[in-house]
């Protein structure tokens, strides 16, 4: 007993030893893996470029890297893949960077942020526009208007967008085939959609629902106030901008462009929203539609390729994201969103925004410009989790192996309604979109809960578009 | 460090004391306190640096507006009455005390009940098992559970509602009205956690010597009545540790809801660490969400400092 | 009371443990049935993953969801990244643990009880609250998206301190008060007499660090900004994909990934983690 109790406490001792030494031993191995010293281009004064990491893959921020050293090796690069779920998590993350006084040089940024970082963090592209004017027009006559409108703040443009999403509706062929019916056509209406939703209903078990969306700013009940020819704030354009339309765009397709958009009054209570929130409240009575869901993380692509559901909003993004849950180009397919009082569509795009902070803008600005490239574009979205802003990259051959027939619909939502235009965000977005969630939630809770949810929904938007953000 | 001090800067009373204690156990003494001290820098510094530098920091912060990108703005109490005037600040701070109360209350009546059942006759390895499977769920990361579960309680496609189909129980729409998600997070939460107070009662419970449930049972006190009168009131130090950790961890809620409602529908799950995150980093209010965050320490204060207080009454030591 | 009730209590009370394993049981399947469908959706093909009644047993088993982890994130680089984060916080949880709970627990000095009550607080305090601060501090320190970052400030816990000072109290004594009538001074008696002592509650200690740092997501996501230097935790919110277009199965084949290590710590360490739960409950 005593001898045992003896080895015993002679081997912990040795095992604690032991621990120690290879505790110490590990730590000065990795020691530069601790203090972050074996990252490349990191504190060497390389250019500093901030991506969400979810829309970039490993092998597609390498690309990347390698592409854009090819072109300039006298720059150096390091791309941040910055972990976050949604946009508004990612601006967070940036956010405190900023705070830190570690902010970097450019930062991928969707419609979300771009007037939040115009107004306060951004530097506009105009001087570097005008400059290398001749080099981009082959890039603006790729790209449609209503995206670069989207990216200007008072006259001035922010980014070149490279990606965007537009809500169309993808419709599972699956589903259509048992409920006897085919793809709609272009120009359905609202009441067409709703009689599609029925047939679905009716030719399906109880685990089905028709229609699936999200609670979220993107693809929620926005497109609804668009196709009801409202939209959540009061929205008008700012004045400028020509310097850029009269450059690059034909007269047809600059009538009508201004400096970008300005998003002020909150009009929750108008009529038309609320006639846009009954509808979605009388398709959740009628068991067409689930009630939204909040939280992140989202299971629509799996109940979707699982013919759960029938139809659900989505942009050429979905594609991808269907690709990989196994659903072949033949099994889906997609449409646009159905026409109420207009068939305004809504979108939302990307590119990357300049930091004021920033000492080495001419470089950003060749990252800028490298990564709008045709080729760039390419390799990077090769897996299709988005929609190329380049028209020419829209192609059967980028399709062919997972995509909707109809794919040209994505890139026609621009061409063929010059009006879809971009989710309402002000600089004050953060607050704004939660507020809308919140009340959205409340709002389709409960029958009964539209009118009243939509008038705490006004009060709060005036409260958040009140603050200077 | 003062008694790292040499002892010609030392305060006069503990020079004097030194004086007439034996020179020997003065040299102990010293020895002691500068041991101490050395034991105590790792820990103590650490908190300093990390902890009430940035409390003192949060609470500096409150009182200024400062949106990250300019300089802060000397506020005043803007922030605490603008805090006291919104909405979803209040009902943030009613949502996490009724999700307290819930949780804890649930966590310690289910951990109870298991710990009491687990600790009666059974075979070894059973219980061993038993105990394993209950705890099993703490080693998990809150953040990955409540991704699971998002699919699980899914009011059309979970396997919840499927379960409840079973047995004849209509859909519930578990996270899309108000008091389903609270139910929901709720949970989710004491699914997570009550192996934690499971445990602390197992503790507790075999503590209990066994003479004492030999005397009550021969006194004829059996069952439910058993455990009211002699066990709970020995278990009564354990169920107060069980409470004060839970209620400090309750009172914190942030990933269950953030992932699984994002605080709605409506405010209807939304917490005050929420708020804090939110208002901090998504609006770049810093000063207010300092301001929720200075409240919502008071407010785990003020309740832990409640449960000790109740706890002189019903806490029986041996 | 009279002899028929007492067999008639007795009767009730020996059907209860048969009654009693039941329940039990079900309770461990509701406690395990999330785990158990975790694992096996990850199995499955995504067609399949929301199979309703969910098939326990895939009928195709496929690891395809587990290559889609690998090839989307790079798990060895965030693996390592997470164990040594985890392992250095554990150890320097029981340094700092060990001595401070001794101090606590066996030394005499003055302002002890609010020290103890000081390092207790700390738990009351929500991360959320601090972290734009503790950002500051780091910054300072130059230790921004660091992994020491994350290791240092970790070094100090208040619920390790807390059973640390719970175990050496107890030890018995006599064992201390003997070495002192030896000669020994308080540094001799630690070392020889109590420190040895204390290994599995310096197991303990390192057990918790490990299974909490280990899950920790909230003080990565704020601090970390270089993908280099993420966590397993914040590797896997990647897998959502983007706007959530990750495939389920692949979301949970990265769940069950970083399960596992926890799993492993949980079938070695689980009867120090037990015990150090249990321990902090028992008063002394």
């Amino acid at each position: 007993m005593t001898d045992s109790h003896l080895t015993r406490r002679a081997l912990l001792r040795y095992g604690a030893y032991g621990a120690g030494a290879a505790a110490l031993t590990g730590t000065a191995a990795c020691w530069d893996r601790l203090t972050g010293a074996d990252i490349p281009g990191r504190d060497d004064g390389s250019l500093v470029v901030a991506t969400l990491g979810s829309a970039f893959d490993p092998a597609a921020v390498r690309a990347l890297q390698e592409g854009f050293r090819r072109v300039h090796p006298d720059i150096g690069l390091r791309v941040n893949a910055v972990q976050a779920v949604d946009w508004s998590d990612f601006f967070a993350k940036i956010l405190t960077q900023i705070a830190a006084g570690t902010a970097p040089d450019l930062v991928y940024v969707a419609t979300e942020g771009v007037q939040l970082f115009a107004g306060q963090l951004g530097v506009p592209l105009d001087r570097w526009v005008r400059r290398d004017a001749a080099e981009l027009r082959e890039y603006f006559a790729d790209v449609h208007p209503a995206l670069v409108e989207s990216m200007m703040y008072e006259g001035s443009l922010h980014q070149l967008p490279v990606e965007f999403n537009a809500a169309d509706i993808y419709l599972n062929k699956q589903v259509l085939a048992r409920a006897g019916t085919s793809l709609p056509p272009a120009d359905w209406t609202r009441d067409d959609f709703t009689a599609l939703l029925r047939r679905m209903k009716r030719s399906s078990d109880s685990h089905f629902t028709p229609y699936f969306w999200t609670n979220r700013l993107w693809g929620g009940v926005v497109p609804w106030l668009f196709a009801n020819g409202t939209n959540l704030l009061a929205e008008s354009k700012a004045p400028g901008g020509d310097w850029l339309w009269d450059t690059f765009y034909p007269a047809a397709e600059r009538r009508g462009r201004g400096g970008g958009f300005r998003w002020t009054t909150p009009q929750a209570t108008d009529d038309r929203v609320a006639e846009a929130y009954d509808y979605l409240a009388s398709l959740i009575r009628d068991d067409l539609c689930t009630r939204p869901e909040g939280g992140n993380g989202s299971n629509l692509v799996g109940v979707f390729s699982t013919g759960r559901v029938g139809v659900t909003p989505a942009g050429g993004f979905w594609a991808g994201g269907l690709h990989l849950a196994g659903m072949k180009p033949a099994d889906y397919d997609v449409q646009y969103f159905p026409r109420w009082r207009t068939q305004r569509m809504q979108f939302g795009a990307a590119g990357y925004a300049m930091l004021r902070t920033s000492t080495k803008q001419d470089q950003a600005w060749e990252f800028i410009k490298y990564a709008a490239r045709k080729d760039t574009l390419t390799r990077l979205f090769r897996a299709n989790q988005t929609t190329p802003a380049r028209r020419s990259m829209l192609t059967a051959d980028r399709y062919r192996e997972s995509g909707p027939a109809h794919w040209q619909v994505f890139y026609d939502t621009l061409d063929r309604f010059p009006d879809t235009g971009p989710i309402p965000a002000p600089p004050q977005v953060a607050e704004v979109e939660q507020v809308l969630l919140k009340h959205t939630g409340t709002a389709l809770a409960s029958s009964g809960a539209v009118r009243p949810a939509l008038r705490r929904m006004q009060d709060d938007l005036e409260t958040a578009m009140e603050r200077d953000a | 460090m003062t008694n790292t001090r040499i002892p010609a800067v030392r305060p006069a009373p503990a020079a004097a004391r030194t004086a007439v204690a034996p020179a020997r156990r003065g040299g102990r003494e010293r020895g002691t306190r500068l041991l101490a001290s050395l034991f105590l820098a790792p820990t103590i510094v650490g908190i300093v640096v990390f902890t009430v530098v940035p409390i003192a920091g949060s609470v500096v912060l409150s009182l200024f507006h400062w949106n990250v990108i300019d300089d802060p703005r000397w506020s005043g109490l803007a922030n605490y009455r603008e805090t006291f005037g919104d909405s979803t600040v209040l009902v943030s701070f009613r949502n996490t005390l009724v999700f307290m109360v819930l949780a804890v209350a649930l966590q310690l009546l289910i951990a109870l009940a298991l710990a009491l059942a687990v600790n009666g006759r059974m075979p070894v390895w059973l219980r061993s098992v038993f105990r394993s499977a209950f705890f099993f769920p703490l080693v998990l990361s809150a953040a990955s559970v409540s991704v699971v579960m998002k699919y699980l309680f899914n009011q059309d496609f979970g396997v919840v509602n499927w379960l409840l189909g079973l047995v004849g129980i209509s859909p519930v729409p578990w996270l899309t009205s108000e008091h389903g998600a609270m139910a929901t997070v709720v949970l989710v939460y004491v699914w997570q956690q009550f192996g934690f107070s499971f445990l602390l009662f197992v503790g507790g419970l075999n503590n209990i010597p066994k003479e004492v449930h030999e005397a009550a049972s021969l006194d004829g006190a059996t069952g439910l009545r058993k455990h009211l009168h002699v066990t709970l009131p020995l278990l009564s130090p354990t169920l107060l540790v069980a409470s004060v950790v839970g209620v400090i961890n309750a009172l914190q809620v942030f990933e269950q809801p953030y992932v699984l409602t994002d605080g709605g529908p409506g405010d209807s799950t939304r917490t005050v660490v929420m708020v804090i995150y939110e208002t901090a980093f998504e609006q770049l209010r810093f000063g207010t969400a300092s301001a929720v965050g200075v409240l919502l320490f008071v407010l785990i204060m003020a309740v832990t400092a409640l449960q000790f207080r109740l706890s002189r009454r019903f806490v029986h030591y041996q | 009371m009279s002899q028929a009730t007492l067999t008639s209590r007795r009767v009730r009370y020996s059907l209860a443990p048969w009654a009693r394993a039941a329940v039990l049981a079900v309770c461990a399947l509701l406690t395990l049935g999330p785990v158990v469908w975790t694992v096996s959706t990850s199995l499955r093909t995504p067609a399949e993953s929301f199979d309703l009644p969910p098939t326990i047993v895939p009928a195709h088993p496929t690891t395809e969801a587990y290559r889609g982890v690998i090839d989307q994130i790079d798990v060895w680089l965030l693996a390592l990244n997470s164990t040594l984060v985890t392992a250095l916080i554990a150890v320097g949880q029981m340094i700092t643990a060990g001595l401070a709970g001794y101090a606590f627990a066996r030394l005499e000095f003055r302002f002890k009880k609010p020290l103890f009550g000081l390092v207790l607080a700390t738990m009351m305090v929500p991360l959320q609250v601090t972290i734009v601060p503790v950002f500051l501090v780091l910054k300072s320190m130059g230790l921004t998206d660091t992994l020491l970052g994350l290791i240092v400030p970790a070094f100090p816990t208040a619920f390790g301190t807390f059973l640390m000072r719970q175990y050496f109290l107890g030890m018995p004594r006599d064992l201390g008060e003997a070495a002192m009538l030896d000669g020994a001074g308080p540094w001799r008696i630690f070392r020889s007499v109590y420190a040895p002592l204390a290994a599995p509650g310096l197991a303990i200690v390192g057990v918790l660090a490990f299974n909490y740092h280990w899950n920790e997501f909230f003080r990565p996501l704020i601090l970390e900004t270089s993908g280099q230097n993420y966590t397993l935790p914040l590797g896997l919110v990647s897998l959502q994909g983007n706007l959530g277009t990750g495939s389920v199965s692949v979301v949970l084949a990265g769940v069950v990934l970083s399960m596992l290590p926890a799993v492993a710590v949980f079938v070695v360490g689980q009867r120090p983690l037990r015990e150090g739960i249990t321990s902090a409950g028992v008063n002394r």
